[in-house]
């Protein structure tokens, strides 16, 4: 299952030793439904195509036809969209749900492991709170699969996790089957002023930052001969004692490994320049900037090295790192032949995806490009699934895939559109016109009026 | 509908059918939303003249002023305003010595004024302003004290200025002033009572305070004087408040005391809607803001301007979320959410424009589009609420804006990385 979800990202590696097996298995399982056809809606499919009065078939929880003209099982529950939109559903590639929860509090600030700063053994899973009531109000903006992450603090933040908008008791129950684990990287200003401004420890420069970056290679580098040494002594029969397990080193191994992907907060342009090279003199692939703010200014390299930028539309000003903002970055690096990315980094905008890619191409068009919603709305589905490892699971209506979609009542890139039903894996998870189909938290529950829900 | 239209305007406003000089401006065949009693007039034109709105109709003759522009197929608004900003006194929020929003020092607290850092040469006016926003409400902040102090009114232009040195008063109840009240917010109430109180005492025995002959009252005679006109009900007072519970006890507060209150933030006030629309209490709301992000808040929901207006509140806008000052031109998109959510369009339009104009005192020179208002509206590429429309052409005080900012010039001097070298001589 790995092996397939790594389609897009770092296949050239061989499969070496993959370390352990995940301790912390994904248990999720779709619900059984009824197939479903929705009928004579406007699709975007995430490829690059808008299919007017088209049909979709779910059965089993994946895509089982598109068309004009589709045989439904006599079972299949058929909902007439017509004068509706069906987008897949939409992904977060940068979201901290479940680690700085609402309410926020110190109890509850679970994001970031600041107290050093290379924390690449924790994992962003064990800090999830599912009953996160932010859960939720993402599903009712589409959003069916979001990359948690570690925060920004740090050099190595730690294993960030992909998980599907399930409403569940257990992190493992919301953990994306099959898709790898990432690393969380940080350059530039946070790193620099927690160690460096807050901490009086390195780094407390950008250069220290680097230096940080190269010397923890360079012993993941080494665990990884010691563990390759020790399987290869294995295979002869010879007798020795396995290396032992750092949990920290063993994060970085699967990176050089291929095994996991590296997706590394990043604002200038010059910085990722040098991400680049490092990750070229320890043979790793960088997978994704994040916050890239200059990546317009880097475009071509971006392009050339076959990364993508997850951006956001016109946020500004709180670095300066963050001060040379251009509205037309997503669309420039796009059109530079870039992976281009929308990403929230808020429970707020998350709830807005949508409008937050429509700002993007807004801005895209006003610097003179040309672009249609249908490409537009690869920003956020089908670029953050390239982004996760995902893609030939989902981010894209496609026969075959996972049944990952949302029924908008309306035009998506517009500001008056809303979600109507949110599918994950064929599965009706959210339903507007249902109120027995919103799924409500435990911390909701009865939280204002003992007899009712918070919204 | 459109005839409809067109005879409202025929009652509004005399049709001008004399020739009119050069050196004026006429926009002309936009959709033109007046945000007055006229409503939206289609098809018509704007007389600009000396800075200001000369007239509106659907006849004025374009033969002799000087410039035109043809607005076919566009919406004309006025200016938009967001109505709580740090516009002007934030360049980078982590960059200190370019952010004097707030201050730990405790000398003063109502008499702290934000007016002195405004910097009109801010790379943040220019942004906002070609987006469309045209003025804004700058406030100031203290977790210290009860009250931060006083805030502005910005007017964006070339160049930005400040409308109004003092525009409001702002203070602070419920969780986020629990600093300033020692770790309760019951003791903020008491601080905030007891400064309204000493005031009124301050006022009628002003002479015996100054020269010693009284006894010590909670604040300073510069925060008392400061305290003055609200308690007359000539400056509103802004109170950052959530809790439902917290905007009740502000409200009988306002019974015993009499000023003008204005609450911000607010994200239970639908809750108590009806009691604000009777007490006439404005809310400061940012539409989006739909997290129980804290204990204060648990009950904040998309709808919530929609419910506050339909039981009569006037709401006023800011958003979105933190990028309220960066990007405060999101405001409008905070109020397309709004309409998304239940609220009706025109009221929307409203709480960004005449609203905040009306209670911030400035609504005899913007907030609407009427003759003798300032000509500061923004000609739009389509509906004005809509995601992706953008603000095709800004004028401020009848001068048409260079659509230009650092961000644009940015953007064009990288749109070509063919030529590697020569970036960094387009300038």
């Amino acid at each position: 299952m790995l092996a397939l979800a790594l389609n897009s990202a770092c296949t050239d590696k061989p499969d070496v030793i993959t370390g352990q097996e995940d301790p912390f298995p994904s248990t999720y399982t779709p619900a059984a439904t009824s197939p479903v056809l929705l009928s004579n809606a406007t699709l975007l499919t995430g490829t690059g195509s808008r299919l007017d009065n088209t049909s979709i078939l779910l059965i089993d929880g994946k895509i089982s036809a598109i068309g004009r003209e589709i045989d439904a099982p006599g079972s299949a529950v058929v909902i007439d969209a017509s004068g509706k939109w069906i987008t897949p559903g939409l992904i977060d590639v940068h979201s901290h749900l479940g680690v700085y929860p609402a309410p926020s509090h110190e109890g509850n600030l679970d994001g970031n492991e600041i107290t050093s700063p290379n924390t690449a053994q924790v994992y962003a899973e064990h800090s999830v709170w599912t009953q996160d009531p932010q859960f939720t109000l993402a599903l009712a903006g589409g959003v069916t699969t979001l990359q948690i992450l570690p925060g920004s603090a740090n050099l190595f933040g730690g294993r960030g996790v992909t998980l599907k908008n399930i409403p569940s008791r257990t992190v493992q129950e919301m953990k994306f089957p099959g898709a790898p684990y990432s690393l969380k990287m940080a350059c530039g200003e946070n790193p620099k002023r927690v160690y460096g401004g807050e901490l009086k420890q390195t780094p407390a420069s950008r250069m220290a930052n680097v230096a940080g970056y190269r010397t923890a290679w360079i012993e993941a580098s080494d665990y990884v001969n010691k563990q390759e040494s020790y399987a290869g002594k294995q295979a002869q029969g010879e007798e020795t004692d396995p290396p032992l397990r750092d949990l920290q080193l063993e994060t970085l191994a699967e990176v050089l490994r291929g095994n996991i992907l590296v997706h590394n907060h990043c604002y200038r342009g010059e910085e990722m320049a040098v991400m680049i090279d490092i990750a070229r003199e320890f043979n790793y692939k960088v997978t994704a900037f994040h916050h890239a703010v200059e990546a317009y200014k880097v475009a071509d390299l971006l392009a050339e090295h076959d990364i993508c930028a997850a951006m956001w539309p016109e946020w500004w000003g709180f670095k300066h790192e963050a001060y040379d903002m251009v509205e037309g970055n997503v669309a420039m690096v796009d059109a530079a032949g870039a992976c281009a990315i929308v990403h929230s980094d808020s429970a707020i905008t998350v709830q807005h995806l949508n409008q937050e890619a429509a700002k993007a191409m807004a801005a895209g068009i006003d610097a003179g490009y040309h672009i249609t919603r249908a490409h537009a709305i690869n920003w956020i589905t089908s670029n953050p699934a390239r982004a996760l490892g995902i893609d030939a699971l989902t981010g894209s209506l496609e026969v075959g895939k996972m049944a990952d979609l949302v029924l908008w009542d309306g035009d998506p890139f517009s500001v008056y559109s809303k979600t109507e039903k949110v599918f994950i894996d064929g599965v009706l998870i959210y339903d507007r016109l249902d109120e027995t189909r919103q799924p409500v938290t435990d911390f909701d529950l009865g939280i204002i009026d003992p007899t009712d829900e918070r919204l | 509908m459109r005839r409809g239209i067109k005879l409202i305007v025929s009652i509004a406003f005399v049709f001008l059918t004399v020739p009119v000089p050069a050196g004026e401006i006429l926009i002309t065949n936009a959709s033109i939303h007046t945000l007055t009693g006229a409503g939206t007039l289609e098809n018509a034109d704007i007389l600009i003249r000396d800075g200001a709105i000369a007239a509106l109709g659907t006849d004025i003759d374009p033969s002799s002023v000087g410039k035109v522009i043809d607005a076919s197929d566009k919406q004309v608004t006025p200016g938009l305003i967001n109505a709580y900003t740090y516009l002007g006194v934030m360049e980078i929020s982590q960059v200190e010595g370019t952010d004097d929003v707030s201050t730990a020092d405790e000398q003063f607290s109502s008499a702290f004024n934000i007016f002195p850092a405004v910097n009109p040469g801010s790379t943040l006016l220019p942004h906002n302003l070609i987006h469309g926003l045209t003025h804004a409400v700058v406030a100031p902040e203290s977790n210290q004290r009860v009250f931060a102090g006083q805030g502005i009114v910005l007017q964006l232009g070339k160049p930005s200025s400040i409308l109004n040195k003092s525009a409001a008063m702002f203070a602070r109840l419920g969780s986020s002033s629990s600093e300033a009240g020692g770790g309760s917010r019951a003791s903020s109430y008491l601080k905030m009572q007891q400064a309204l109180a000493d005031t009124q005492e301050y006022r009628t025995n002003r002479h015996a305070v100054m020269s010693g002959n009284w006894r010590d009252l909670s604040l300073g005679v510069h925060d008392l004087e400061a305290l003055i006109p609200v308690i007359d009900g000539n400056l509103p007072l802004v109170v950052n408040v959530h809790r439902a519970s917290d905007i009740e006890v502000l409200l009988e507060l306002k019974r015993q005391s009499g000023f003008k209150l204005v609450i911000a933030g607010a994200s239970e006030a639908w809750r108590v809607a009806d009691k604000l629309a009777e007490a006439d209490v404005a809310v400061i709301i940012d539409p989006m803001a739909n997290l129980p992000i804290d204990f204060d808040q648990l009950a904040a929901r998309l709808d919530a301007a929609a419910l506050l207006d339909a039981a009569g509140v006037t709401v006023l806008f800011t958003g979105v979320d933190f990028l309220h000052t960066h990007n405060a031109f999101l405001v409008r998109q905070a109020a397309g959410n709004a309409v998304a959510y239940g609220m009706d369009k025109t009221a929307a339009l409203k709480a960004m424009t005449l609203n905040p104009a009306t209670v911030f005192g400035f609504a005899d020179q913007a907030g609407s589009l009427e003759p003798g208002k300032q000509a500061t509206l923004v000609i739009w590429d389509g509906d004005p609420l809509e995601i992706m429309t953008l603000a095709e052409q800004v004028l401020v005080k009848g001068k048409i804006i260079p659509m230009t900012s650092r961000s644009t010039r940015l953007r064009d001097r990288y749109l070509d990385l063919d030529n590697e070298r020569e970036i960094f001589y387009r300038k």
